[in-house]
């Protein structure tokens, strides 16, 4: 048989496990879902009583003009670094990661449970970003790049947070390690999200989204090359 | 010769310390005289140039795996933790030399937020070594986890304070632009010199003091040992020397 084909076969073999055990579980969308709607409505009780559409209508100026974007990536991060790592920590919790490495060969592994992070972090960032959006009332002048910056960024989130559930899947305390590991890592992505964000609603210039769209792309294709590769050396101890 | 080494580069790091203080004042800061910091400031983070990629170097001969692994990752872990002491020597003489030309000890400019950022990574990579108690897995894990910090590091610390975007209060053609000159120049190269010299010994010393700590508990006591017969050592006195007969 041609190693291409079995290796891709992993993948997808993997990929529909991890669909199968959402479909049944749900335990990504009841954690990461409903912390970020609750954080999306924690945003919108600062609003209440404000007449927001009304007085933004007429002077434009929106009172969280100014922090929405670092408040859209916030709700996202935070229920991304809950949900993501998951992916890897219940193989150890079930205990279920030696026969995985039974198996399935590392890299297939990661990029199977990566791909699933990376479906879940899309959908949720998407969802989330567009109920902030429509929460607050908020009018995306660029609604492309808000696309774009939501997609490149949960691209890098997702490959991120994936290598770091799997670098402290062993560890002792490795539910919280897995989040506080992949803020320092993120840093660089968040920054450009929240520039790219804040083009995209029209408190930035439109060339410097982009740039920063351009930068959150190359950083999650350098976090999928590069993750595999990490995640293949820390599987073999 | 190791006394005559030690006393000789005490002699060097002493005269260049007075050597600061004898360039004159630069008048064009808002305190001529706190200007010489720059000599201290400046150092540290090329000092941790040196020890990323020093500590880089050495997880991945840790990832790679070997006989070696351990030894590679106590030098990757001497290369941090000197690396963490610098980052910390270059954010609190960059806060003084803030707070008196700039006005306050902290003005979120781009490069004083890049180190601090690289100095959660660092706590974190020192985080996730407390996490595991077997020694391979702590090696190989904590070697992955700084590869995959390697490349947002350099871009903290390097690409992001350049940006032609972000606006720092950080000159950044002191050394490429040629504005350092005369006395300055050659006191901050003596003291570059001295404190890369420090800086080698310091990790030498650390790989020594971990190599032996690595080295099995019976090899320690066998050279621990005076030369002549072993002796058995109970805790428990023997019956002819007046303990208990059982």
């Amino acid at each position: 048989m041609n190693p291409q084909g079995r290796w891709s076969r992993e993948v997808v073999a993997v990929l529909r496990k991890e669909l199968r055990t959402e479909w049944r579980t749900k335990t990504g969308l009841m954690t990461g879902g409903l912390y970020g709607v609750c954080l999306v409505l924690t945003v919108v009780f600062a609003l209440i009583n404000r007449n927001v559409n009304y007085f933004y209508k007429a002077t434009g100026d929106h009172p969280l003009q100014d922090v929405c974007a670092s408040l859209i990536w916030s709700i996202v991060l935070f229920a991304s670094l809950l949900s993501l790592p998951r992916a890897f920590l219940a193989e150890e919790e079930n205990g279920t990661a030696d026969l995985l490495r039974l198996m399935a060969r590392p890299h297939a592994v990661f990029w199977g449970k990566t791909l699933f992070n990376l479906f879940q972090t899309w959908i949720g960032g998407l969802l989330l970003g567009g109920l902030f959006v429509a929460a607050v009332g908020l009018d995306v002048r660029h609604p492309w790049l808000f696309v774009l910056c939501l997609l490149a960024g949960g691209a890098a989130v997702a490959g991120a947070v994936t290598l770091c559930g799997a670098i402290v899947a062993q560890a002792a305390n490795r539910t919280a390690l897995a989040g506080a590991i992949a803020i320092p890592l993120l840093w660089p992505l968040l920054q450009w999200g929240v520039a790219g964000l804040q083009s995209a609603i029209g408190t930035g210039l439109l060339r410097d989204g982009i740039s920063a769209a351009t930068g959150m792309v190359c950083y999650a294709v350098v976090g999928l090359v590069v993750g595999p590769y990490l995640y293949a050396a820390v599987w073999k101890s | 010769m190791e006394e005559l080494k030690k006393a000789l580069f005490a002699l060097v790091a002493g005269a260049v310390t007075v050597w600061t203080f004898l360039v004159p004042d630069a008048p064009m800061f808002n305190a001529p005289e706190f200007a010489r910091m720059f000599f201290w400031h400046f150092p540290c983070p090329i000092m941790l140039t040196g020890l990323i990629a020093a500590g880089a170097w050495s997880s991945y001969r840790a990832l790679a795996g070997g006989s070696a692994r351990e030894v590679w990752d106590l030098r990757a872990v001497a290369a941090f933790e000197l690396g963490l002491i610098y980052l910390v020597l270059t954010m609190g003489t960059g806060m003084l030399f803030s707070k008196y030309q700039w006005g306050a000890f902290w003005s979120w400019d781009p490069r004083q937020t890049s180190f601090l950022i690289a100095m959660l990574m660092y706590g974190a990579y020192f985080a996730v070594r407390s996490a595991f108690a077997d020694p391979e897995k702590r090696a190989a894990n904590a070697a992955a986890y700084m590869l995959a910090t390697l490349l947002p590091q350099l871009f903290l610390i390097y690409v992001y304070p350049r940006l032609p975007s972000v606006m720092s209060l950080h000159p950044s053609s002191t050394i490429m632009g040629g504005q350092l000159h005369g006395g300055y120049l050659y006191v901050m190269l003596a003291n570059m010199a001295v404190v890369g010299v420090l800086t080698v010994w310091l990790y030498r010393l650390r790989v020594r003091a971990g190599l032996l700590l690595l080295e099995p508990y019976g090899n320690l006591e066998d050279r621990r040992r005076p030369a002549g017969p072993r002796v058995v050592r109970r805790s428990v006195p023997l019956p002819h020397e007046g303990g208990a007969d059982r």
